[in-house]
């Protein structure tokens, strides 16, 4: 994607297309049956200076995503570019010393900062080996540069030999960045920083990322699931839902107005602490589906409330309203599929295939999913069903925002 | 070891940094070394807080003592150190009889000599089972649980193998193979109990693996070699020392079981073989000729039982650092 | 200190002085040092402050589930305010003059001094609670349908006796049937008494209860639920089916800790949403602890601030967040990353929750207060009223403070 505008020059990292599909393997053999499809098909840019917040509900591949970025893991495909001297280059494949270079240069900073900073190890120890890796300094002078590292994040020379578990979470957590910044690098992954901080802490957090971030012009992907501390912190958003971008662009733009319901119901769930008492809050029906099997069209059509004919309506969404349906689902004894959006459902009787056919032409299914269907037949106990085969939903750009809705936001 | 490296270097920095002025008045003078040091004093002080742990430890003391000092408590049988002496003139002395303290055996063997001697055979015994299988199921296991995939497939089939068949017997039967010998039986030994800490290894570099601070270290860009030593080793050797120790005494029991059936050499200053050809006398009521080795193989393995119990509550994170 | 309890609301329960320490090889920590509250009928309380501060203990006192030692309760009581009055008791799903379940006569009880019988009678029945981590307070071994059944038949066994026409000869049996304390009689008991169909009729009496339950929360397709196992669900399914469990038995009080801390925004929303549709039907009191200010300022009734083991400012809603008096409540609105605070300007409280550990005589708030006076640090501030709803704990001018 080309959001960059021209002022704001080169990106330092570009993704375009990364996919990360993880085997599921079953069985003693530990054959493949299956992929979980984590991050499917995301590119942004991300600029020097710059913070991206990366917004969406648990298991929607946010970490995913961190992790290929920050090189940790390779992508299944698509590329994660680098800004070398002004040349974005992939950084899979690299030659060993401009890997190297990348890896100095791209930190990570992660969501539980006990689990991330090793317990056998002291503060000077966790902080200087980075230094230590790449033979920065040595000695004394590692000493000192640890305790200079430490004054920047708000710790002191009377931390440096002591252990993690001696520390609350917020010194926890600074003592992570303080790690990450020890080679000076140009971008950090936050992967959900302060989610495990309370509101004092957190600010004090936030407060220290946004000041080192204007002393060194670093850039930011900032991982979260809170949209008070997205729109704080971020200039640009990218909201994705089950391994896709479902909208991005500039912060303010998508919290002055989404574009794209998901976002909108990520909005209306936690309304911000100055709408007050009694402030309506609208949850999202049903759960973030199996990766595994992410929906036809728009992945975010099973739960949208705005949904239409047009939004990938299939089989597997029949299934999962009779499985919600009591009485139904039990007599129904096998699903013979021919495409995603064409099959046989069979029943144990007739009468629940009279019955089915029937509630599939009233009112009781939604009637955006009633008009996807081109027929329902009823053969005996088999009924055959069709839906209106549809594409992928694909992010469409508006105003200098993407966003994957087929709906046309207005103005 | 590259620990020993650190804490000498910083050894050595401590005396120069002493000769700084710091500016921070809230440093209290701490250095890494110091820390370090209060650390393991920590430990110690954890585990000899426990009354039967130090216990075990005396014991072991004692018996190690037994061991090093075994020269200057009874003279050396010439040529071989490791035989019983044999004074045919002495057979069957009952315990008190002068120069023969704990009495003798059939073959006028000294019952205190094989006590004493016995002490340095299974110390060795332990020595070289334990310290051998314990690396040998080290590297196995961080193999099966660092590499995964057919690797890690291949080598726990074959651990499984080795542990569908009893300890003993399976000693038994190699011992057997092998001839009877001492060092056969620390062969056969070793054959058997590395699969243990294989097993143990492999399950806890998987469960350290996972830990985000192995992640973290990857970001840094540090090697594979350094991360394994640095953050997955340490973390995950914990309960490989505890059983170490716990079989530092196991061992001796199974060798003197092995002994015992005869699959030592004869006349060896071994307890078990000085239980196995005592033990004909009891009958007859010569119970000193196997009575005093079989007590030193139960303190033996009781006191190594004990530390290891201890060891593995004061290494336990519940109640590190508290 | 004491609050006042003259109004005319009826209060459900009355924290009095309440002090909860934990022994320490470092120290006695004074996790809860000295807290009193009232829990009024039907409203939700909110128990609001940060990590560490003694809120999880405090809702833990109200059913003796402390773990002690090392825990020590070193003094205060919380009084229970018993709604006796039966045939409102189950609204729902009982016939008029329904005789009540409890075989123990009293109004007002000390829920600290009960024993284990006691307590346990009370637990899930008419005071239940839900914790952060739904996933750990279900048996995994278990369907959803057969967990429930268990507490269906341990609290409600008249109602399933009368739903299957037994007699009460077999309530006994049924109850200790539910808790696997079943005597070599129960089973004969269960199955016999009236005629050979009994158990299946009590199976489907129970069975009828739990889909009621379930669907009162809202999953799809509860007859479908039962059978799962609680691996199968999501969190939000799990935090519901734990939700049917301690509503099940209309309890008087529910003391929710954090339920929705380990979910997503879009199932907390619903989540919310379900226990205060549930609670204002049944008229139960809710002790909602959290580290959330939005999500407080949104649900809650009446709000309690707490810092280092004491209540520092409690009053209604609006009272706290739209007047707060103390420094900490200040401060900790003010952290909060709002829509128009530039960024990294957020106000944040300096330092870290002081060590609970034997603390001095002097306010708690003292390190980390922008008012602090001399005077602060050689007393400890007492709840003062502000309004007759409105208390707070600290020495400094009040309009002074807010006016800033
Ligand atoms: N079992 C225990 N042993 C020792 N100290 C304890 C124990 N349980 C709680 N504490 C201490 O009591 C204090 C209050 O703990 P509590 O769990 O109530 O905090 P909280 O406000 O619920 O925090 P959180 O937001 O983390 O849940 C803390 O200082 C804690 O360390
Ligand atoms: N190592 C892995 N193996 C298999 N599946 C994984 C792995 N890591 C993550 N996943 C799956 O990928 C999806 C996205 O996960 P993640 O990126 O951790 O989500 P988030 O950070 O948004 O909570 C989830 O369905 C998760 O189960
Ligand atoms: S395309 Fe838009 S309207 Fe259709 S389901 Fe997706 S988000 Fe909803
Ligand atoms: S009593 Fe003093 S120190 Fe405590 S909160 Fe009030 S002003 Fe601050
Ligand atoms: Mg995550
Ligand atoms: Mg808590």
């Amino acid at each position: 994607m080309n959001s960059k505008k021209d002022n704001v020059g080169q990106p330092i990292l570009s993704i375009s297309e990364v996919t990360k599909h993880y085997p599921i393997r079953e069985g003693a053999l530990q054959r493949v049956v299956g992929h979980v499809r984590a991050v499917d098909g995301v590119s942004f840019d991300i600029f020097p200076g710059k913070t991206v917040g990366l917004v969406g509900e648990s298991g929607c591949g946010k970490s995913t995503l961190g992790k290929v970025v920050s090189g940790l893991t390779d992508p299944t495909s698509g590329s994660v570019s680098y800004n070398f001297n002004n040349q974005l280059v992939s950084i899979s494949n690299l030659e060993k010393n401009k890997f190297k270079n990348f890896r100095r240069n791209c930190q990570m900073v992660f969501q539980d900062s006990f689990a991330s900073l090793n317990p056998r190890h002291l503060v000077c120890d966790i902080v200087g080996r980075p230094l230590k890796v790449y033979k920065e300094v040595s000695g004394y002078d590692l000493v000192e540069k640890v305790v200079s590292l430490l004054n920047q994040v708000g710790l002191g020379r009377e931390h440096l030999y002591r252990y993690p578990h001696q520390f609350s979470g917020g010194q926890r957590q600074r003592i992570s960045i303080a790690r990450a910044l020890a080679l000076n690098p140009e971008i950090i992954i936050l992967d959900e920083p302060t989610s495990a901080l309370d509101v004092s802490v957190q600010a004090q957090i936030l407060n220290l990322l946004n000041e080192i971030q204007k002393a060194r012009n670093l850039a930011y992907l900032f991982v979260t699931h809170d949209l008070s501390v997205v729109r704080h912190m971020a200039d640009s958003l990218v909201v994705m839902y089950l391994g896709k971008i479902a909208e991005a662009g500039e912060t303010q733009a998508i919290f002055a107005k989404p574009y794209h319901p998901y976002t909108k119901a990520l909005m209306d769930a936690k309304p911000s602490f100055d709408e007050g008492q009694n402030s309506k809050a609208k949850g999202l029906e049903g759960v973030v589906p199996d990766p595994a099997r992410p929906p036809q069209g728009c992945r975010f059509h099973t739960r949208c409330s705005l949904a239409t004919d047009k939004c990938g309506w299939e089989v597997d969404d029949v299934v999962r309203w009779l499985e919600d349906t009591p009485g139904m689902f039990e007599s129904l004894t096998a699903v013979e599929r021919k495409s995603e959006f064409s099959a046989v459902l069979s029943f144990s009787d007739e009468s629940s295939a009279a019955n089915l056919t029937q509630e599939m032409r009233s009112e009781k299914l939604p009637t955006s999913m009633r008009k996807a269907l081109n027929q329902v037949k009823i053969n005996e106990k088999n009924v055959q069903i069709e839906f209106e085969p549809v594409e992928e939903i694909l992010l469409r750009e508006k105003d200098g925002r993407h966003t994957a809705c087929i709906i046309e936001p207005k103005n | 070891m590259w620990f020993m490296q650190t804490w000498i270097e910083e050894l050595l920095l401590e005396n120069k940094m002493n000769e700084r002025a710091f500016d921070n008045s809230h440093y209290n003078g701490d250095t890494a070394f110091r820390v370090r040091i209060r650390r393991f004093g920590a430990l110690v002080g954890r585990l000899c807080a426990n009354p039967t742990t130090v216990i075990g430890l005396i014991i072991i003391g004692l018996m190690m003592a037994m061991a090093i000092f075994a020269p200057w408590i009874t003279e050396a049988n010439v040529p071989d150190p490791y035989q019983m002496p044999r004074d045919w003139g002495a057979v069957r002395k009952p315990p008190g009889t002068p120069g023969f303290l704990l009495g003798t055996t059939n073959e006028g063997g000294d019952v205190f000599y094989g006590v004493v001697w016995g002490s340095r055979t299974s110390l060795q015994l332990s020595l070289y089972v334990v310290g051998s299988t314990m690396i040998i199921g080290t590297i196995i296991g961080s193999l099966a649980g660092l590499l995964g995939g057919w690797v890690d497939e291949f080598l726990m089939r074959l651990v499984d193998v080795f542990l569908s068949i009893p300890e003993l017997i399976f000693a038994l039967a190699i011992a057997a193979v092998l001839g009877p010998s001492f060092t056969n039986i620390i062969i056969a030994l070793s054959m058997v109990i590395w699969v243990k800490y294989a097993r143990i290894m492999r399950a806890q570099v998987l469960q350290v693996k996972q830990n985000e601070y192995v992640e973290a270290a990857k970001v840094i860009g540090d090697t594979k070699l350094n991360i394994y030593l640095k953050d997955i080793l340490p973390n995950a050797v914990t309960p490989v020392t505890v059983q170490a120790t716990l079989d530092m005494g196991n061992v001796v029991l199974i060798g003197a079981t092995l002994s015992f059936i005869g699959l030592s050499e004869a006349g060896i200053a071994e307890w078990g073989v000085l239980v196995s050809e005592g033990q004909a006398g009891i009958a007859s009521g010569r119970w000193w000729a196997s009575t005093f080795p079989g007590m030193m193989i139960f303190l033996w393995a009781l006191a190594f039982n004990l530390v290891g119990d201890g060891l593995r509550d004061a290494l336990d994170p519940r109640t590190e650092g508290r | 200190m004491m609050l006042d309890t003259s109004n005319q609301k009826k209060f459900v329960a009355k924290v009095d002085d309440l002090k909860v320490y934990f022994n320490s090889k470092r120290g006695t920590v004074h996790a809860v040092d000295g807290i009193s509250f009232d829990v009024y009928k039907g409203e939700t309380l909110g128990l609001v402050g940060e990590t560490g501060c003694g809120k999880s203990v405090t809702g833990r006192s109200f059913l003796q589930l402390l773990p002690i030692p090392p825990g020590v309760l070193v003094g205060g009581s919380i009084i229970y305010n018993q709604q006796n009055n039966s045939s409102q008791r189950f609204e729902t799903g009982s016939k008029p003059g329904f005789p009540n379940s409890r075989n123990f006569e009293f109004k007002k009880v000390d829920l600290l001094t009960l024993t284990g019988e006691e307590i346990r009678k009370i637990r899930g029945d008419s005071i239940a609670m839900i914790f952060q981590d739904p996933g750990k307070s279900l048996n995994p071994t278990l369907t959803i349908g057969a967990q429930l059944s268990e507490v269906f038949l341990q609290h409600r066994t008249e109602e399933i006796l009368e739903m299957a026409g037994l007699g009460s000869e077999a309530s006994g049996a049924i109850r200790r049937f539910a808790s696997q304390r079943n005597r070599i009689f129960d089973k004969w008991l269960v199955n016999l008494s009236g005629n050979r169909s009994t158990k299946s009729r009590v199976e489907k009496a129970v069975a009828d209860l739990v889909a009621k339950a379930l669907s009162d929360t809202q999953v799809p397709n509860p007859v479908k639920l039962m059978d799962r196992y609680p691996h199968e669900l999501s969190g939000g399914m799990k935090q519901r089916v734990m939700i049917a469990q301690a509503l099940a038995c209309n309890p008087d009080i529910l003391i929710a800790d954090e339920p929705t801390t380990a979910l997503d925004v879009t199932v907390e929303a619903r989540i919310l949403d379900l226990i205060q549709e549930l609670q204002q039907r049944r008229q139960t009191s809710v002790v909602y602890i959290s580290h959330d200010l939005s999500l407080v300022r949104r649900i809650c009734d009446r709000v309690a601030v707490m810092y280092a083991g004491r209540i520092v400012e409690i009053g209604t809603n609006n009272e706290i967040f739209k007047n707060p008096r103390h420094p900490y409540t200040i401060g900790l609105m003010k952290a909060l990353p709002s829509a128009d605070t530039a960024r990294g300007e957020l106000l944040a409280i300096p330092g870290n929750v002081p060590e609970l550990i034997n603390p001095p005589q002097m306010c708690r708030f003292f390190s980390r207060c922008a008012f602090a006076t001399d005077k602060c640090k050689n007393q400890d501030p007492e709840l003062e009223k502000v309004t007759n709803s409105h208390s707070v704990a600290c020495f400094a001018d009040v309009a002074e403070i807010s006016g800033k």
